[in-house]
Order: C-alpha cells, then structure tokens, then sequence
C-alpha cells in the first residue's frame, strides 16, 4: 500500500487539508490522443476519436452531446472505470492510462467521488453506513468512518437524518447521501453522471447549489448532462459528438447562440 | 479491504436476504444431514453385526453340510455331515476344545392346550459352552440324558414365555411329536442374532431328536444339520479350520468337491462387513449426491444473486472495490452460506443418528471423521461452486452495471 501511494503521490492524511487550497492552474485532467476502440476486427467501434482534453484544479464543467457521441466512454476513462486503447491520460499529474485493476481501483476509492442518476445507495444499509463504505475499502480505522461520514453528511445538509433507510428518504435526500459518500474521502475530482436526471426542478436546483458550493471550496467538478439547465450552473462546457470534443471550451451563455 | 471488512459485509448482506440465504443453504443443509445420518447408521449396522457374531462364542467355527457351492445353489442342503464325523473331530484334531453337533427342525410344540411352532435343536451337553448360551434356571441336557435317549428338554426364554407364560417351566411336561418332554432347564435371554430370534428354541438331547423327533438315521449314522467347534484359542483358529477340513476329506474320501464347509467367525464377519461397507458406501454415495445438488443450489442462486446485484456491483467498483475485492466478498458468501448449511445440517444429520440409535438396536456412531468430512466438503463445495459466481461478478463492466437502472 505504501509503494502505491508513494507511486500515485497520494497525500497522506495530515497534508489532505492544505490539497482543499485552490490551485486553479494545475491540470488535474490531460488526455491527449486518447482513443478507444470496441470490438474486433471488421465491426469495430470507434467510441472516443483521438480526444485531447486539458481541465485545471477546481474548474466546474459540463460535458454535454448526444446519446452515443462518446460521453459515457469518456467518463468511464475520466472516472478510471475503463482504460483508453491508445492515448495518454494524466489525472493529477500521474499517467494512469495503462494502470491494473486493482492500482485503478484505489485511484477512484481516493480520487474520485462519484454521482449517479440512480443514486445507487445499497437499500439495506442506513444513510451513514453507506457514506462510510468508500472509507470501509480505503481501510480507514472504524471510529474515524463514522466521524467523518457525519461531516460529509452535514456538509450536503442531511445531519439529522444519518440512521434512515435509502428508502425512508426521499429522491432529494437520497442525492445528497450519494454526494456525501462522494466526497467522504477527499477526492480530487467529483464526477457526476446525470445527477439530477431523476429529480424535480426545484431539488435539482438544491442539488447544483451543493455542486457549485463544493467547487467553490475548491474541488473540480464534472458533470454530464443533455439539460441546457443544469449546463447553466457550470463555468464550461465541452461539447462532444461522434467521439469528438467539437467545443472544448464553450461558455454556457453562448449555449443557445450554437446549433447542434 | 481486509479479510475482516470482507466477512462483516458479507454476513450482512446475507443478513438482508433472510429467505435467499436459507433456502440457498437449504440443499446443504439437507445433504450434509444425509451424509451424516446415512453414515452413521451404516457404520452403526456395520458394529451391530460384528457384536452379533462375537455374540455366537468366541473362538467358534461351524462345520456345515455341503460345499460352498452347492450351498449357494440349492434351499435342501445335502445331509453329508454325521455325528462320527463331530466325534472324530472331537478326538483327532488337536487345537479343538469342544464340539457340539446340531440337528435342528421347525416342529410343533404342545403344552396343556397351547400349540406353537418352535426351533426344536437336538444336541449334546457342550452346548451352552461353545454357544456362551447359559442356563437361567434348572439344567441344561446332559451326556447322560444323551446316552439313554431321554425325553427332557430346555426352553428358550422366549418359548418359555410363550407357553408358561409367568409359571416356573421347569418340571412341566409338553409334547412334541405326540412323545411328552419334561422340561429340566429353562435357558438365559440371548437375543436376536441378524433377525432370527436365538430364545425361541428348545433343546433336546441329541439322540432323542435323531432316533425319536426326525429320524435322521442313515447307514453312514446320524444325520447332523451343523457342527460347532471351539478352538483352544484365537490364534489356533486358522489351524482349527485347516484339520478339520483335512479330517473330513479323509473321512469322506473327498478327491473332487468338498461336501461341506467349515466357517469362521472372522469369514462371516468379513461377508456381513463387505455386504455392509458395501451400504454404507452406497448411502454415502447417495448422499454426496444430494450435497453436490446443494452446492449447484448455491451456485444457482448465487448467479441470480449476481445479476440482481449487478448495480451494487458496479457500484462498489466505482467507489474503490477491485476485482478482487468483489471477488472476494462473493465467494465468502458462498462459504458461510455452504458452511453454516453444512453446520446445521451436520446437527441434524447427528440428531437423527441419535434417534435411530434410540429407536432401533443400532449403536449410534457419530463418526467424527464423517463429521469432519462433510463439512470440508461443504465448505470445499462452497468455494468450488462460488467461484463461477464471483468471477463473473468481479468481471462486470461497472459502468453498464450503473447505467442499467
């Protein structure tokens, strides 16, 4: 465990508090020429074509496009769920493109804080346990969990409710659990997959306050959308289609000036 | 995560599937209480017959008319045995201690107004020793009562029982054949041996039932069905059978096929243990096969459980489990599934090996080793057949587990 942290750089715990600092010229995200390619052969898949994509420390950004222009492959290769077939991809400063599973695996327990359209809270558990199981996998000592589950919990605004069920909350509060587990570890990078794709508008309005409050503490934020609306709250967007980035750098208010 | 986190987790999610997790054990727990019942009570006939055989006499051998062969092939046996054989046996061969022949018949038995079937046994005063078959009360036949043709007898207890009822027997007369009897002895309880019950018989003396009862007089002299023999001791047995044999096919001028065999203990008991090993090993069978069923349950159910739990999957991937973590977590889900089936199915596979040693006269025998075994196999079973579950688990695409809501 030692050599890995060592080999990724991952601060160790007493440093965390200053890494909250930011530091907005850092790139967190480079990839460059990064493609990936399905299937074998003749019916081969072009998911992600030769993407180059720079994001700094502490940006707020929207990755929009169509179903199947290469959104999800591409968070799949941000959030180091899956490995690009060519292409560099550099996440805080490490080239983790060609990592193995399990160094993959500890980069998104530490790195990465992630937010589903689905919550994808496990239902038999309550609101705390669940915001302390990244921290069960990144082996931090039993009484520390439940501390700082609390803190992240108070920090989306659902201290009081920490012992209820998933499914004694509501659509909401169960957005907010996941965001808390998100977070729980310090992440570098919190990316988010539809997050508000299951939410009324007015919740949805809660849930980008929390996105835009977090960045404004200092955390990169990715968020991927189709909703010009919730595209609104972000400082880019990144515009894909066909596995292309077709605008790597629009502004939300040149939005409805563009025709996709 | 360590092994420790693995199991807490692992032990929760069974937990939350209360009615998943215990029909899933259900297969083992019904296999390995089968294993475990079905051996004991194997190995439980296997110590009951040997006990019955040591029940006949130590140091006995039989000496029976016709080969082993024809034995097998015909119900009437051939009546090649005869009291001078017994008495040159008796007086020739050196490592025999006592030998008592036998001539037995299914005849009635009248006493006051009471008709009954019993085993009628004629035979000489050496009985009770090499049989270990004691006298309870009065005398048992004598070599004089032999040599005069008396009509005396001794019950069994059963018969006894069954006749008299709560009266003393001794001294009563009973009919057998129209001749009357006057019964001198009344025998100790023996018990059953392999079934046929040994206290449901009277004795007479030989020549009584040889000249008066069945007349079994041939030119060759008096027609035995059986002969028992004591050997001086354990060790002379092997040489016992070989004399004896050597005797006999002297004094019947045997140059082909031997027309009577001479039986140990040990050779009856190796026929009764093989044909019992042969059981066991056949209930084992039987029940390994329902516990492999139970392990392929587990399986089973645990592949459904995969598919069910595909976005748990993708999601405990997302936030920082490996392959090996989930791995990990579902086959320790299908150990402590097999294993605590395998453990309560243990407990009731001994709970009905105790019933049945309660029940019937089988001794008990909770075999540890049978015990050992089908737990490890259980848990073996377990891992072996968590292994195609958790792989596929382990191996999901996590990010198409999370899409498909």
């Amino acid at each position: 465990m030692n050599r890995v942290s060592q080999h990724l750089n991952i601060p160790d715990r007493g440093s965390e508090t200053k890494v909250a600092a930011p530091r907005p010229l850092r790139p967190i995200i480079r990839l460059e020429g990064v493609n990936k390619i399905y299937g074998l052969g003749e019916t081969t898949v072009r998911a992600l074509d030769d993407v180059d994509l720079t994001l700094a420390s502490s940006e707020y950004c929207a990755i929009m496009g169509a179903s199947g222009s290469g959104k999800s492959t591409l968070m799949n290769i941000i959030g180091c769920l899956d490995r690009p077939t060519t292409g560099r991809y550099e996440l805080d400063g490490e080239d983790v493109a060609q990592l193995d599973d399990r160094t993959l695996a500890h980069i998104r327990n530490r790195k990465i804080g992630f937010v589903f359209q689905q919550f994808h809270l496990l239902p038999q558990i309550s609101a705390l346990e669940n915001v302390m199981l990244p921290m069960v996998y990144a082996n931090v000592p039993s009484p520390e969990r439940s501390q700082r589950a609390i803190q992240a919990l108070e920090q989306v605004g659902l201290g009081d409710r920490v012992q209820n069920r998933p499914t004694q909350l509501s659509g909401g509060q169960q957005q907010r659990v996941a965001i808390a587990r998100a977070i729980v570890n310090n992440p570098v990078l919190l990316l988010a997959d539809e997050p508000t794709g299951a939410l009324d508008t007015k919740t949805t309005q809660e849930i980008l306050e929390i996105f835009t409050d977090l960045n404004d503490k200092g955390m990169t934020v990715i968020v991927v959308t189709h909703e010009s609306d919730v595209a609104h709250y972000m400082q880019r967007i990144i515009w894909f289609r066909d596995g292309q980035v077709i605008h790597a750098n629009l502004h939300p208010e040149e939005l409805h000036r563009t025709a996709f | 995560m360590d092994i420790g986190e693995s199991i807490k987790m692992a032990a929760a999610t069974l937990l939350a599937n209360r009615l998943r997790s215990s029909l899933t054990m259900l297969g083992m727990i019904i296999g390995n209480a089968s294993v475990i019942a079905m051996i004991g009570v194997g190995e439980g006939a296997q110590k009951y017959a040997a006990s019955q055989f040591e029940s006949l006499g130590p140091n006995v051998l039989f000496v029976v008319p016709g080969s082993e062969e024809t034995r097998r092939q015909t119900l009437k046996l051939p009546k090649t045995l005869v009291l001078a054989d017994a008495q040159a046996i008796a007086t020739q061969v050196p490592t025999v201690s006592q030998v008592t022949p036998q001539i037995q018949d299914q005849l009635s038995i009248v006493y006051d107004n009471k008709t009954t079937r019993a085993l009628v046994i004629g035979t000489h005063e050496t009985y009770p020793v090499v049989r270990s078959h004691d006298v309870f009360q009065g005398r048992f036949i004598s070599k004089l009562d032999d040599q005069r043709g008396e009509l005396v007898a001794a019950v069994g207890s059963d018969l006894a029982q069954r006749l008299f009822g709560s009266e003393n027997p001794v001294g009563k007369q009973i009919r057998i054949k129209n001749l009357s009897f006057r019964v001198i002895g009344l025998m100790e309880a023996k018990g059953a041996f392999l079934g046929t019950n040994q206290d449901d018989v009277i004795f007479v003396p030989l020549s009584t039932m040889a000249n008066r009862l069945v007349g079994q007089t041939s030119p060759f002299g008096t027609e035995l069905t059986f002969i028992s023999v004591t050997a001086k001791d354990q060790a002379s047995i092997p040489a016992a059978e070989f004399q004896i044999t050597n005797l006999l096919r002297l004094r019947h001028k045997i140059i082909e096929d031997d027309d009577f065999s001479v039986r140990t203990q040990k050779q009856a008991l190796e026929i009764v243990g093989n044909v019992s090993q042969a059981l066991t090993v056949m209930l084992a069978a039987i029940a390994g096969i329902s516990l492999l069923v139970g392990g392929i349950g587990i399986m089973n159910i645990m592949l459904v459980s995969v598919t069910e739990r595909i976005q748990e999957i993708g999601l405990r991937k997302a936030i920082g489990a490996s392959q090996s973590d989930i791995l990990i977590q579902f086959m320790i889900e299908a150990i402590i599934l097999s294993a605590v089936g395998g453990m309560i199915g243990t407990g009731i596979g001994i709970g009905g090996v105790l019933l049945v040693g309660f029940l019937t006269p089988l001794e008990a025998g909770i075999s540890i080793p049978a015990v050992l075994m089908a737990v490890g196999v259980s848990g073996g079973i377990g891992l072996f057949f968590g292994v195609v579950p958790a792989r596929r688990a382990a191996q999901l695409d996590p990010i198409v587990a999370l899409r498909s809501a």
